[in-house]
């Protein structure tokens, strides 16, 4: 069976695209799949130094594609999680070195090789987002609590829908006190306006940080709240989509997924 | 001299007609010039349009109708054309004593409606009335000829009778808007102002001020004796 493209896109920059792209291909490297991530910011690399991976480039996502390389040249293996790599960007080329066409080819091959890979998409709907999203199955949207960033989640998702791709929402950078005191969105305020399905919530957690610098992916350090918040987002992803969501803001309360139907006793007739 | 405002030929779509005011006083080789002109902006939609020629007031001899509709026919293959249909002679009150159900017949009124959310960085826009069935979100755009209803949530931007209809209304479950237009007169929204979908509201212009109102106490139409097109 061919395996999965799936995009991370938010529209705004610096909401956590890269985090959740390295945390979920780990994650879902953990439970046994076959995962590549791809680095698709030509020009302003990022998820190779998250991944603690860039002493290892020699080759890199544009080398493949101009035919410099075979892409199983330019694909690292993680130093700690079996099945996982990364395909670095480019830090030196253009941002549109890369046309859709050479996507859709290359995410032809990756298919066949990898059960889930991850496309970390640029900030921004320019050449880069279409690049990323021109051969996704799946898109997840990274939003964080913040008006500038839902508002810029509507308009990718609206781009998403256009190209029928129906994306689902991980908000990011939760900060439960905050949204107790009333001082941020609450995620139920922003699922209300982008209506979409929700994949996860994640919060604002010092261990990623952490993790940043050392490389060591959040996933595997005991206690930390995102890391948990990933890892059951990947099961979301593989195999158990009704795992319950669990609410930051209200500590062991579960959103659950209601099936919404209801039913009525008898249908009116017009006569 | 009148003309100089109002143009001796004027062209109008009404339904699914075009209607043709013209100034039968001139001389018919000028009227054809006269024309001509709005004829060639619409290029291709003219063909098999039904034309009715209309001399105002002061009325036209079917010879000038037949003389300009063969020219129409011929240069810009129109459909069937006739002059102004009789005025029916009802008042209001005639009118009235009709069966209501029947009242609409004559009528037409075309609205957009649409079921669905519209997103950040969309625009919806509609000859006359706009009806969403869903929500306009935050960088959403509705632009309407005439009225705006959205049932559900306005968060967006929401511009109505455009260009100057100023008794068009703009209505949501949940009033929220970021700006909205009625006419000429724009107004900002005031995210500490709504009332969070409690009651519906509507905007209309009062005294060359938009003014934001609760429906259900206020809806303007609740004084109208008889139902009437909008
Ligand atoms: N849940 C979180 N808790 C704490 N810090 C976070 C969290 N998510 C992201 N960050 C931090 O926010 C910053 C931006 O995150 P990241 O680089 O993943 O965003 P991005 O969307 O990929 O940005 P860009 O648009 O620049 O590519 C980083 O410093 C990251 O460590
Ligand atoms: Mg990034």
């Amino acid at each position: 069976m061919e395996g999965k493209i799936v995009v991370v896109t938010s529209g705004k920059g610096g909401v956590g695209k890269t985090t959740v792209t390295a945390s979920l291909g780990a994650a879902l490297a953990l439970q046994g799949k076959r995962v590549a991530v791809v680095d698709m910011d030509i020009g302003l690399r990022n998820l190779d130094v998250v991944m603690g991976l860039e002493n290892r480039i020699i080759f890199n996502i544009v080398d493949v594609v101009q035919g410099k390389c075979k892409l199983k040249q330019a694909t690292i293996k993680d130093r700690r999680i079996n099945n996982l790599y990364l395909i670095p960007a480019s830090q030196s080329d253009e941002k549109d070195t890369i046309k859709p066409e050479n996507m859709k080819w290359l995410c032809n091959k990756l298919k066949k090789e990898f059960d889930f890979t991850l496309l970390d998409c640029p900030a921004g709907i320019e050449q880069g987002f279409k690049n990323s999203i021109e051969a996704a199955d799946e898109a997840i949207v990274v939003c964080m609590p913040e008006i500038s960033s839902v508002r810029d989640a509507d308009r990718v998702i609206g781009l998403l829908y256009s190209r029928s791709i129906t994306p689902k929402l991980i908000v990011n950078r939760i900060i439960p006190k905050m949204v107790e005191r009333g001082d941020m969105l609450s995620h139920q305020d922003v699922v209300d306006v982008l209506s979409i399905e929700l994949l996860g919530l994640v919060e604002t957690d010092e261990n990623i940080v952490v993790s940043a610098n050392t490389g060591l992916p959040v996933v595997m350090q005991k206690d930390s709240k995102a890391g948990k918040s990933f890892i059951e987002i990947a099961m979301r992803m593989n195999g158990h989509p009704d795992l319950p969501i669990e609410d930051p803001t209200a500590p062991r309360s579960l959103w659950k997924k209601l099936s919404g139907k209801i039913s009525r006793k008898s249908k009116v007739q017009i006569s | 001299m009148s003309d100089q405002v109002n143009p001796p030929v004027r062209l109008k779509g009404v339904g699914d007609r075009l209607w043709i005011t013209f100034d039968a006083t001139l001389p018919l080789e000028e009227l054809k010039k006269e024309i001509n002109r709005p004829f060639e902006r619409l290029n291709q939609l003219a063909i098999n349009a039904r034309i009715i020629l209309d001399a105002g007031e002061q009325g036209a001899d079917a010879t000038i109708i037949n003389e300009l509709g063969g020219y129409l026919k011929e240069k810009f293959h129109v459909g069937k054309v006739t002059g102004p249909p009789e005025k029916p002679q009802q008042d209001e009150t005639h009118k009235r004593a009709g069966d209501l159900s029947n009242a609409w017949h004559n009528h037409r009124s075309e609205a957009l409606i649409i079921a669905g959310r519209v997103r950040s960085g969309q625009k919806i826009q509609a000859e006359k009335h706009l009806v969403i069935m869903g929500d306009l979100n935050p960088g959403a755009e509705a632009i309407a000829g005439g009225d705006i209803i959205i049932l559900g949530t306005l968060l967006g931007t929401a511009i109505a009778g455009q260009p100057d209809n100023e008794s068009a209304i703009i209505m949501a479950m949940d009033f929220r808007p970021t700006q909205i237009q009625i006419g000429g007169l724009a107004a900002a929204g005031d995210a500490s102002t709504g009332n969070k979908g409690k009651t519906p509201e509507f905007a209309k212009i009062e005294q060359n001020k938009i003014m934001v109102m609760d429906y259900n106490t206020e809806n303007p139409f609740k004084r109208l004796a008889w139902p009437e097109v909008r």
